[in-house]
């Protein structure tokens, strides 16, 4: 068993590895063949190094360090996610377990659901004066609809069986919400939760840049504008890097509230 | 088994009053589909004894699950009136312990806290300490005090039937509702909770009244005083009700030798394969 695990995670590392390999491979190829007009792996990783030698410096607000911009996109990120939440688990909530308000409520899901969070944003503008209300707003609306839609699944979805025992017993609506509906639901909401967190910082790089100021979606076009690719493709792989911590903190979360393992 | 004789020789059969703990007049039921209304019980009526085991056998499909969750209060009547305890059902309460098919144990709660739950819910005036006893009393009948932290989803069927066997005796109900508990159980295991489930029965100074569904005929005869052969559905009657008149405590292996409990299985057998060759 233990040698099995051993072996597993051996070969897990030796094909991340093989997969990074190709990464570097592909790269230095489209290098090669633009004639480094897109830099290679090595002079963007001297321009990491550097970058990374103070992540955090402050010389006003149209320069500051990596460290800084990645700190205030995630923050935007963990706001805009936070409240989206808020909204969206008791709605999705009150949407699985009445038929009516289901009915009445999905065709307006629907049709919002495919619209780009970008589209928001002057509505945003109007709303907060601010492009740092704005971002936050465009975050909220891109962390609803997973969320919702997979929480009112998760709900509607609750097995007979499991309500039978509620009414047998006698549960009270409290109890019916506590011991049976929140923990079934829970993977559901959970997995809403990870794929919304995942398309909100996949959207607050597109929104920075509309909103500018520091981040690091501001940060890819302000390296841009000053014609720094290395900038960018460091940007690019700190933003990868981010996304995966991202979704592997809520799969850790899943796995923790998952009851039919 | 040892048990079981000493508890049953101690009590005298003749302090118990018949009264009847459920009374099933003149019910029907049936359901709106999307084909139209499917009748599943025509007019039927029952009455049962407090203390009394009743079986209902039948074919899949016959309605028996139906006519007991008009007792359990899951299923409403189109018409008639099911009576328990001197109360018009209508709807699922304490004083009925229901142990469902499935076994229906919520696998994100622990033994333990299957049935703490179900206790907390029905016994509102109890203290905590005093629902957790109770609980633990009953996981001790069942002999699950070592399992009580596991989940369901680590449970064996036999295990699990027991936990749901166990949170229906806990909210102490004087009627029990069994829906095919221990259909999908082995040959042994099954024998096993039988057993199990008449020593609770005589623990309880065979003053529960138990009502269960079950297609198995030697299983119907070795617990029932009374067992209710229900004709096919749609639109099913009672077809017939047989009397045991075996003594108990039964034993389940000198039982089958019994000619009367021979007598009764050809009888029961007739009753039920008779109607296999009307449809086959």
């Amino acid at each position: 068993m233990k040698k099995e695990k051993v072996l597993s995670f051996i070969y897990d590392t030796l094909f991340f590895v093989a997969s990074m390999a190709i990464l570097v491979a592909l790269w230095e190829l489209i290098a090669y063949v633009t004639k480094n007009e897109i830099p290679g792996p090595k002079p963007t990783l001297t321009v990491f190094k550097e970058l990374m030698q103070e992540p955090f410096y402050d010389r006003g607000p149209n320069d500051k360090g990596i460290g800084n911009q990645l700190m205030s996109s995630l923050y935007r990120v963990f706001l805009g996610f936070g409240a989206g939440s808020l909204i969206a688990i008791p709605l999705g909530l009150l949407m699985g377990s009445s038929k009516l308000i289901m009915r009445l409520l999905n065709p307006i899901v629907q049709i919002l659901r495919p619209v780009s969070p970008l589209a928001w944003f002057p509505l945003g503008l109007l709303a907060f004066h601010a492009a740092e209300g704005a971002t936050i707003f465009i975050i909220i609306i891109t962390s609803l609809w997973p969320t919702l839609i997979n929480t009112a699944f998760g709900v509607s979805s609750i097995p007979q069986d499991h309500k039978n025992v509620g009414t047998a017993f006698g549960f009270s609506k409290w109890k019916y919400l506590t011991k049976i509906l929140i923990p079934f639901s829970l993977p559901h909401i959970i997995t809403g939760l990870r794929l919304s967190i995942g398309i909100a910082w996949m959207v607050i790089v597109a929104g920075e840049m509309l909103s500018g100021g520091v981040g690091i979606g501001f940060f890819v076009w302000d390296s841009w504008n000053g014609l720094s690719l290395e900038k960018i493709l460091v940007a690019i792989i700190i933003i990868g890097l981010v996304g995966v911590i991202l979704d592997k903190m809520f799969n850790a979360l899943q796995n923790a509230f998952a009851w039919d393992k | 088994m040892q048990e079981l004789e000493t508890i049953e020789t101690a009590i005298n059969p003749t302090t118990t009053t018949p009264e009847t703990a459920i009374a099933i007049k003149n019910v029907s039921v049936s359901f709106k589909t999307k084909k139209g209304v499917f009748n599943a019980l025509n007019n039927i009526s029952l009455d049962i004894k407090r203390g009394e085991i009743v079986t209902l056998i039948g074919h899949s499909g016959c309605g028996k699950s139906t006519l007991m969750n008009t007792v359990s209060g899951m299923v409403a009547p189109t018409s008639g009136t099911v009576t328990a305890n001197d109360k018009i059902v209508k709807g699922p309460g304490p004083d009925r312990g229901i142990v469902f098919q499935n076994y229906s144990l919520l696998p994100w709660l622990s033994v333990f806290q299957n049935i703490y739950e179900a206790v907390d819910s029905v016994m509102k005036d109890k203290t905590a300490a005093q629902k957790r006893e109770i609980v633990n009393k009953n996981l001790d009948m069942v002999n699950l005090m070592s399992h009580k932290n596991k989940l369901p989803g680590q449970l064996s069927g036999g295990m699990k039937q027991r936990v749901a066997i166990a949170r229906a005796f806990a909210i102490s109900p004087s009627i029990l509702l069994l829906d095919e508990p221990f259909g999908a159980l082995d040959a042994l295991t099954k024998s096993d909770m039988q057993i199990e489930l008449l020593k609770l029965w005589n623990l309880a100074n065979r003053d529960k009244t138990i009502v269960m569904v079950t297609h198995d005929v030697e299983e119907a005869i070795f617990l029932s005083d009374r067992v209710v052969v229900m004709n096919n559905g749609p639109a099913a009657t009672i077809k017939k009700i047989v009397d045991i008149n075996l003594p108990r405590p039964r034993n389940k292996k000198d039982i089958s030798h019994d000619p009367e409990y021979m007598k009764i299985h050809d009888e029961l057998l007739t009753l039920l394969f008779h109607k296999f060759s009307i449809n086959d």
